[in-house]
């Protein structure tokens, strides 16, 4: 990509997906009356917030060569762990955020481990978790949402209430330009991109854990500690698929019983999308970012445009395998072959 | 256990025929009560509706004091008309069989009743007139909801319409507003939207956000479904848009009852069956069939209307405070014939 | 000549740049075993896979019985007579399939009918085992055979195609000796039943037992034929690693201090110990065929493996590295063989695989300093000569000889104690040859340096003092000067040769 004379199959390579989501916006700023204003960009960010998050995980164990499926199951698990610990429990927020950021952390480690020394192939062993996890959220309430004033299992009435500080974590809205426009999740989807870029791009470890997912043997050999890396990359990924799980019980305000999979889909389509960013060919923190953006501003126009869901479902899908061909076809170099 | 079902029994006998031994009164077999094996053959399973629903069932077999066998398929039509086989090999009396698919479960009633088994089918549609039908009318829902809408908005007004094509139940209440919209020209469709991409709720909001930002001047949403309405009400909340839109919707839960309840919420009102009350109504009917009654060819379980205001006036906050203080919610006087022990309240 | 089984007359290969055979004449006559013997690199296992139809060469032709032979896919090969059995063994059995399944598999894979026939296919199955002398039950699955039985199946099934020319690549190196004469039996019985044989292998015992005639391979060519009464081995270990010295320019400089001191280590269970030391400001060379225990040795040194048993220090304290890290924090640095599959990071430009080891070095507070980064990668490629464009370019658009020296250049870019270099001449060419070897005597002064090489030209162009690694120990010494070529080349080729005893 460096060396030659740009020519015009790299300038497509490399700038493509930005001029299709800018060709993108243009059009739905013409067909479709409000999609140009502050208020539909907040939105877009909103809705693509907690995916988006997920997707920086996912991407952390790409970059590794690695596979995170667990990541949706995670994200419901910790909706419903933070609302049990509130509405059951009764802790206050900060300690329910803390628990079920611990749990995302302890749920990467397991996948680590079992990856690591186990030897289990990544895709079965965070498969194999996320079947653990969606009986296991269960398992508490008898399969019942949490909300404030539930009937337990024992027949008793659960008595904490989602704390207006955790609620707020979903919420809340800051002033920016407008009064009350930009929702806290945003802020966390921005803060974690840039620190999952800078971590990835600008210190060591994110220099070796990519080194490790082109060719672990001679990373290994270069006297980087593969195992650790590779652990880590699944802490980070359980971690932020957590977080992810506690904007969403913050901004649903309870616990839903749900599989995560939609999420699952929705941010690994995020990062793939996200190889094909600036051709970059390999995960990275900030194709992943917008590529969640472009699925957002996508899915908000043709909302906005009455389009059924099912054909959202169609479009998505074709956004994917567009960018997978830009990926491995028109670069030919072909980054990894994952997903 | 004991104690309540004897507590439950007596209290039934003494309030219906006071002075007499209590046994004595109960119709063939359920004189010898424990001898007597009921299954409950389930499609779906995991969701508070559907755990209500298991509730009321095992409610209303306690209160009889028969033997109740839970099957559950877990979405897996095959193995539920396997579990009816299973059923009719365990010597079972009655069986429930609780949604499923007509195609599959068609064979395996008739089976069960060529086996002399009684069986009462709830949402699902096994096509044979020797089993009734246990239904919450989803078409009165609707009804009971729009109505609500039409007594506060008036007949003229612009609305959003959530909806999946597709789901039977979805499909009966879009058959009540395609009706209501046709009676009342002034309700103004603008727009249709809806997904069942989980957590629905979250997924709705997202698409509620872009439609509302589309079309400002939605006033009414109509969300036959307490998903979609959640959803709904996050998206005008988000929006900043909850003094001016109102949510009609179907369903309830503790959840919902908590967010129609909110300060200024747009969640006006929802009709609802008792999950729980289908469930003793199918033991019920099914109770009738094996005394030799006819609870009839179809059971319709009535739904009821709840609003904010409702709520608000008598300050209910979970499931169980809106059976207590709402008695139509808590109780259908549905296959109740005078021998029927009802369960405790 | 009418027994010829097979004809090569000019058969050339290459693999993009890399011209890997240059022209190969050899004729295989029936009843006879050809041993072909070669470096790693020679092209011994190009012209097999063109013999077995997985390659086509560029130019040259092959003639099988009289008659031109090109075969396009390997089951071609098969059905025309051309057997081959792997090296890898589980390249030659299906290990989940029962033995009368793998012994008919060729016959599955190409076709006839749909639906199997058990019991007739166990009743031909056993009788192509019994004609190889394998006496096992055909329903047992191959998983749970011992590696010699896999073996024998793998031959038995080649067998089934009543062959005109069986290739067995390195066949002995995982078996035991009782396992072996087995299999040399059974090739004494196919030679004697007129099939042509083409036996590749190292070992001498091997060699000395089977060969009708040896043929050695260089630089992709046949560098010698030795038949005859009394076969010429030497002459042929010769001619395969080449002796062809140009005036090496070595002078001995005086060695410092002792770096490395090992003492009666024991590489694997029943190798002989061996013990060495060496200097800072000496670069010595360990030579050895391939499997001779040179990579093992510097596993121990790296951290990628344990001895047996003995000892080893670095600077007098005691050096028992349990990663690469620890060897690296030590000062002990490793530039590993293969390049492709335990350097390069494919996805990485020059600069990233340069200080890839190194990246505390130009961190600080883990972000790494891109400007200190560019600076140390900028001295590296004018010192190391690497030709690019510039050090952003990525690894893979380097030829291979600039792509090692850009490995080679990743573990010179900081000081080490002990540097050690396995392999580090594979797939370069002779000019990059000369610049890493040169680069690594210019800095030798402060460290000790061990460069593992299998070719001994390698070995003699580098090296200060050249050690003889065979059967997993040290079996000769040799200073760089007047060197007795053939006598390493005895202690190369084994240790038990009485001219190895002359030294």
């Amino acid at each position: 990509m460096q060396s030659g004379s740009p020519n015009a199959i790299d300038l497509a390579i490399k700038y493509g997906f930005l001029v299709l989501m800018a060709g993108l916006i243009v059009f739905f700023g013409v067909m479709a009356e409000g999609f140009l204003s502050p208020h539909s960009a907040v939105f877009i960010l909103q809705s693509v917030a907690i995916t988006g998050i997920l997707a920086l995980g996912v991407t952390a164990t790409l970059v590794v060569g690695g596979f995170d499926l667990s990541i949706g199951a995670v994200a419901t698990s910790a909706l419903m762990l933070s609302s049990y610990a509130m509405v059951v429990w009764q802790l206050d927020a900060v300690s329910a955020v803390a628990l079920c950021l611990g749990m995302g952390l302890l749920v990467g480690l397991v996948n680590g481990l079992l990856i690591v020394k186990m030897k289990v192939p990544d895709l079965l062993a965070t498969l194999g978790m996320m079947f653990l996890l969606v009986g296991l959220q269960r398992i508490p309430t008898e399969g019942r949402s949490i909300s404030t004033g539930m009937t337990l299992p024992d027949g008793t009435t659960a008595s904490g209430i989602f704390s207006e500080g955790f609620l707020m974590l979903g919420r809340h809205r800051l002033d920016f330009i407008l009064p009350n426009l930009v929702p806290l999740s945003v802020v966390f989807l921005v803060l974690i991109a840039i620190g999952v870029w800078v971590f990835l791009e600008l210190t060591r470890h994110g220099r070796l854990m990519y080194a490790i997912g082109s060719n672990a043997k001679a990373a290994g050999l270069a006297g980087a500690n593969v195992n650790g890396y590779k652990i880590a990359a699944y802490m980070i990924s359980g971690t932020l698929a957590s977080f992810g799980g506690v904007l969403l019980a913050a901004r649903l305000g309870r616990g839903d019983v749900a599989s995560g999979n939609n999420l699952l889909l929705d941010s690994v389509a995020a990062a793939l999308i996200g190889f094909a960013v600036l051709g970059a060919s390999k995960p990275n923190a900030f194709g992943t970012a917008i590529g969640a953006l472009f699925v957002g501003i996508l899915l908000q126009g043709l909302t906005m445009m009455n389009a059924p869901y099912y054909t959202q479902d169609f479009i998505k899908g074709g956004v994917l395998v567009i960018a997978l061909v830009f990926t491995f076809a028109l670069s030919g170099r072909g980054g990894r072959a994952r997903g | 256990m004991i104690t309540r079902r004897l507590f439950t029994a007596l209290a039934a006998t003494v309030a219906m025929v006071p002075g007499l031994a209590f046994a004595a009164e109960m119709p063939k077999p359920f004189d010898k009560p424990a001898e007597v094996k009921i299954a409950l053959v389930r499609y779906l399973s995991t969701g508070d509706f559907f755990q209500a629903y298991l509730s009321g069932v095992e409610k209303q077999a306690a209160a009889l004091g028969v033997d109740l066998r839970v099957l559950d398929s877990r979405q897996d039509a095959a193995l539920q008309a396997d579990m009816v086989d299973q059923a009719i090999a365990l010597g079972v009396d009655g069986i429930i069989i609780q949604h499923g698919l007509t195609e599959s479960m068609q064979a395996a009633a008739q089976r069960a009743v060529d086996a002399g088994i009684k069986v009462v089918a709830f949402d699902v549609n096994v096509e044979n007139p020797k089993i009734p039908q246990i239904e919450q009318s989803d078409r009165d829902l609707a009804r009971l909801a729009l109505e609500q809408a039409v007594a506060d908005n008036g007949t003229t007004w612009t609305a959003g319409y959530v909806y999946v094509p597709g789901i039977a139940p979805l499909d009966r209440r879009d058959e009540t507003w395609k009706a209501v919209k046709a009676a009342n020209p002034g309700i103004k469709q603008v727009a249709e939207f809806g997904t069942l991409d989980n957590p629905i709720a979250n997924s709705v909001a997202n698409q509620a956000r872009s439609v509302l930002s589309a079309n400002p001047g939605i006033n009414v949403v109509f969300a036959p479904y307490d998903e979609f309405a959640k959803g709904v009400k996050i998206a005008v909340d988000e929006a900043g848009m909850s003094g001016q839109v109102s949510i009609y919707s179907a369903d309830v839960s503790t959840s919902d009852i908590a967010a129609m309840r909110e300060a200024g919420s747009a969640w006006k009102a929802t009709a609802a069956t008792n999950p729980a009350v289908v469930g003793e109504v199918s033991v019920r009917a099914l109770a009738q069939l094996l005394a030799g009654e006819d609870p009839g060819r179809s059971v319709i379980v009535p739904p009821t209307l709840i609003t904010q205001k409702m709520l608000n006036e008598l300050d209910i906050k979970n499931m169980e405070e809106l059976g207590a203080k709402l008695p139509a919610f808590a109780h259908a006087d549905v296959a109740v014939p005078a021998w029927m022990p009802l369960p405790k309240r | 000549m009418s027994d010829q089984a097979i004809r090569l007359a000019g058969l050339c290969k290459a693999f993009g740049r890399n011209q890997v055979l240059r022209g190969v004449d050899l004729d295989l006559s029936g009843g006879q075993v050809t041993v072909l013997m070669g470096a790693n690199g020679a092209g011994k296992s190009t012209l097999v896979k063109i013999l077995c139809g997985v390659h086509a060469a560029d130019s040259g032709s092959v003639t099988l019985a009289g008659q031109p032979f090109k075969p396009e896919t390997p089951s071609e090969a098969l059905r025309a007579g051309i057997v081959t059995v792997h090296q890898n063994i589980n390249d030659g059995v299906v290990p989940d399939l029962d033995v009368a399944s793998n012994l008919l598999l060729d016959g599955l894979a190409s076709g006839g009918g749909v639906f199997l026939n058990g019991r007739k296919m166990r009743a031909r199955a056993r009788e192509i085992a019994a004609a190889v002398g394998l006496t096992i039950d055909v329903s047992r699955p191959v998983a749970g055979l011992s590696l010699a039985d896999r073996q024998l199946v793998s031959i038995a099934r080649a067998m089934a195609h009543q062959p005109r020319l069986l290739i067995l690549d390195e066949p002995t190196s995982s078996l035991s000796a009782a396992e072996a004469s087995r299999l040399f039996d059974l090739i004494d019985s196919l030679r004697a039943r007129g099939v042509a044989i083409l036996y590749i292998s190292h070992r001498m015992s091997d060699i000395r037992r089977l060969a009708d005639r040896i043929v050695s391979m260089r630089d992709g060519r046949i560098s010698g034929v030795f038949e005859g009464p009394e076969l010429d081995y030497s002459g042929a270990v010769r001619a395969m690693l080449g002796h062809e010295i140009t005036e090496v320019d070595i002078t001995i400089p005086q060695p410092g201090l002792p770096v490395l001191e090992v003492r009666d280590l024991v590489l694997r269970p029943g190798a002989r110990p061996f013990s060495l030391t060496c200097h800072a400001n000496e670069v010595v060379a360990i030579t050895g065929l391939v499997g001779a225990g040179k990579s093992e040795f510097a596993s121990v040194l790296f951290g990628t493996g344990a001895a047996v048993s003995g000892e080893v220090r670095l600077d007098g304290k005691p050096h028992r590295p349990a990663s690469p890290r620890a060897a690296i924090d030590a000062g002990v640095f490793l530039s590993p063989k293969d390049r492709p599959v335990n350097a390069v990071v494919a996805d990485f430009d020059i600069l990233r695989n340069l200080t890839l080891p190194f990246l505390k070095r130009h961190s600080t507070a883990q972000f790494v300093r891109g400007a200190s980064e560019l600076a140390t990668t900028r001295r590296m490629i004018s010192e190391m000569g690497v030709v690019c464009q510039s050090p952003t370019d990525g690894i893979g658009t380097l030829s291979g000889g600039n792509q090692q020296k850009v490995m080679v250049a990743r573990w010179m870019a900081e000081a080490s104690r002990l540097l050690l270099l396995d392999e580090p001449f594979q797939g370069v060419d002779i000019q990059a040859r000369r610049d890493i070897g040169h680069k690594i005597r210019e800095t030798a002064a402060t460290r000790a340096t061990i460069v593992f090489v299998a070719e001994l030209d390698e070995a003699l162009e580098i090296a200060d003092r050249v050690l003889v690694m065979s059967e997993h120990s040290i079996v000769g010494e040799h200073r760089n000067e007047n060197i007795d070529v053939s006598a390493i080349m005895a202690q190369v080729v084994d240790a038990s040769l009485p001219s190895a005893a002359g030294q």
